[in-house]
């Protein structure tokens, strides 16, 4: 009874995960949203010349790697959140709860999205990287599986949290407003889009205690030649460092997301989601 | 009137359910029982306590005492076996704004163990036409029409319908009535409506229960309710000097008779006006609004 109930939301998440893909394909802002980021990434590769310093690695292959790892970050904390922000302002998370077996198959469909999405972001990146201005892709058998591991292992760091994130923000603009600040400063500070050695070392070991600098290091690992190492803070890439980092993000983002996301389930009702729109409509906004 | 299947019994049974919130009570021992196959209404004004009430019964808020079953169950321990059997429309939903109107249908049909045809339920509910249109272009009657939809795709024994027909004109108010007992005549779905709408709580009901300042003044049919008014009838007419008259009566019957025998003839300008739900309604909330401090009203436990 147990497993069939299992198998049923499984299977129901899964097309609603289909189907969820399907309208964010054909959504033109969206997709454009995320193609503009890679071409943003082109761009600024293609600009830079120079190596990085103490190495004969381009510049540019740091930075594009830099930016695969921001993709993921921004897929985890900026975009998942806003997306559970919006859909719980909309009701959808009521009507679900309204359902049987409404939110396993929610909590499916959503993580088919971002995985399809973050694979697609980042294989779309590095191809046309590669195919455009020369990037960087893993030379071995080894090198892909760091790609294929840090890649996995990044995601799993910052989606729980920004499902935690999306449970606890007020509504889709606010939500914005207050993620996106805290994300693009993470990016500057982190050595994802210059070497990280030519920032002050306080401001380094800041850096080190959120996960975009591991997967960036990480990921640079997968895609810049052993030669590059030179450029790192600790002279390795430190690929236990970076699982560990992620590891316990992780397992710090499920731990407050399974409670937070079961908080926001059990308060949804219809009062409070009117109460909510019409402070929204109140506020100026159109209901959203 | 209203067909009962035979293990008619209630469907809701409520018990001096109270709530409160941060020490203030908004609810004062509700007592609620709805029978099977019955549309039951929901009176009251705003801040009575009906949204609070409406959410205990369908499992998404915690009473602070009483006893409640719904279908069988506590609604706070309410499992998916337990929720496939109960649908929702509420009037604040604008999810799946993407959706196609058929997808969604058909989507949430697959949660349920047996469904009803997708295809002939947009029919019913008029949408066939909308099929394969985006939910966000839809009207603000037609995307209720799809709410109902959803809410009795997975063939629910009760449903919740919150101010259904809020923004619908008067052909659309008149076809959700139409679906409405089509649903509770033919097939015993037994409905609780939350409404503001005295005429459309008469019409659809079997019984209404009026909650007024977190108590339930009254509750039975609409006829019963409507006697139950303090207020007499009205009797108008027009005197042999053309002046208007009017009286208030117990028994206007036989004023309208004494009318006519003084009169010996037609009386012009006659007219009875019995009292309504409505006066029932604003007695009960007026008399709330007057003396809140008359601690124990008569009919407070009137089920």
């Amino acid at each position: 009874m147990r497993a069939t109930a299992m198998t049923h939301a499984w299977r129901a998440g899964l097309r609603r995960g289909a189907i969820e893909l399907r309208h964010f394909a054909r959504n033109g802002k969206e997709t454009a949203g995320h193609l503009f980021n890679v071409v943003i990434a082109l761009g600024v590769a293609a600009y830079i010349s120079e190596d990085v310093p103490g190495t004969r690695t381009p510049m540019a292959d740091l930075v594009l790697s830099g930016f695969a790892a921001y993709l993921l970050f921004q897929i985890g904390l900026v975009n998942l959140p806003q997306i559970l922000v919006t859909e719980r302002e909309e009701g959808a998370l009521l009507r679900l709860r309204a359902t049987p077996g409404g939110i396993p198959a929610y909590l499916v469909a959503k993580c088919l999205l971002v995985v399809v999405v973050a694979a697609g972001n980042i294989a779309l990146l590095l191809a046309s990287a590669a195919l455009v201005v020369d990037g960087p892709l893993p030379r071995d058998p080894v090198d892909w599986l760091t790609l294929l591991w840090v890649t996995t292992l990044g995601l799993l760091s910052v989606v729980p949290l920004g499902a935690a994130i999306g449970a606890v923000l007020p509504n889709p603009r606010e939500a914005l407003a207050l993620i996106m600040l805290p994300t693009m400063g993470l990016l500057f500070i982190s050595g994802a889009v210059f070497p990280i050695t030519s920032l002050p070392e306080p401001v380094q070991r800041v850096a080190a205690l959120f996960p975009l600098k591991w997967i960036a290091q990480g990921l640079r690992s997968a895609l810049l030649p052993d030669s590059a190492r030179a450029a790192e803070a600790a002279g390795a890439w430190e690929l236990p460092m970076v699982a560990l980092v992620l590891s316990v993000w992780a397992v710090l983002g499920f731990l407050l997301a399974v409670p937070l996301l079961r908080r926001a389930a059990r308060r949804e009702s219809g009062s409070r989601l009117s109460a909510r729109q019409h402070k929204a409509a109140q506020n100026g906004a159109a209901p959203a | 009137m209203t067909p009962r299947s035979p293990d008619a019994g209630d469907v809701v049974r409520a018990r001096a359910v109270t709530m409160s919130y941060g020490g203030v009570d908004v609810l004062h021992g509700i007592d609620l029982d709805i029978r099977r196959g019955e549309v039951f209404a929901l009176l009251g004004p705003n801040g009575a306590g009906k949204t609070t009430t409406v959410e205990i019964l369908e499992g998404f808020r915690r009473r602070s005492a009483g006893e409640v079953q719904v279908l069988g169950a506590d609604p706070e321990h309410g499992d998916d076996a337990w929720r496939a059997r109960i649908g929702l429309v509420l009037q604040s939903w604008r999810d799946h704004r993407r959706w196609q109107v058929g997808e969604l249908l058909t989507h949430f049909a697959s949660y349920y163990p047996d469904p009803r045809d997708p295809a002939a339920l947009l029919s019913l509910v008029g949408l066939a036409e909308q099929a394969g249109q985006q939910v966000e272009r839809l009207s603000g009657g037609q995307r209720r029409r799809l709410d109902v939809a959803l809410g009795i795709v997975g063939r629910p024994e009760l449903l919740f319908l919150d101010e259904p027909t809020t923004g619908f004109d008067p052909q659309a108010r008149y076809d959700f009535h139409t679906l409405v007992e089509r649903l509770a005549g033919e097939e015993g779905v037994t409905v609780l409506l939350t409404t503001h709408d005295l005429a459309e709580a008469e019409r659809l009901a079997d019984r209404i229960a009026m909650l007024v300042g977190g108590r339930i003044r009254a509750c039975g049919t609409p006829a019963e309710l409507a006697r139950r008014a303090a207020a007499r009838a009205e009797v108008r007419w027009t005197a042999d000097d053309g002046t208007a008259r009017h009286e208030r009566t117990a028994d206007p019957s036989r004023l309208v008779w004494e009318l006519h025998r003084q009169a010996e003839g037609p009386i012009p300008g006659l007219e009875v006006r019995r009292p309504t739900l409505e006066d029932t309604y604003l007695h009960m909330v007026r008399r709330e609004a007057d003396g809140a401090e008359s601690a124990v009203p008569e009919e407070a436990t009137a089920v």
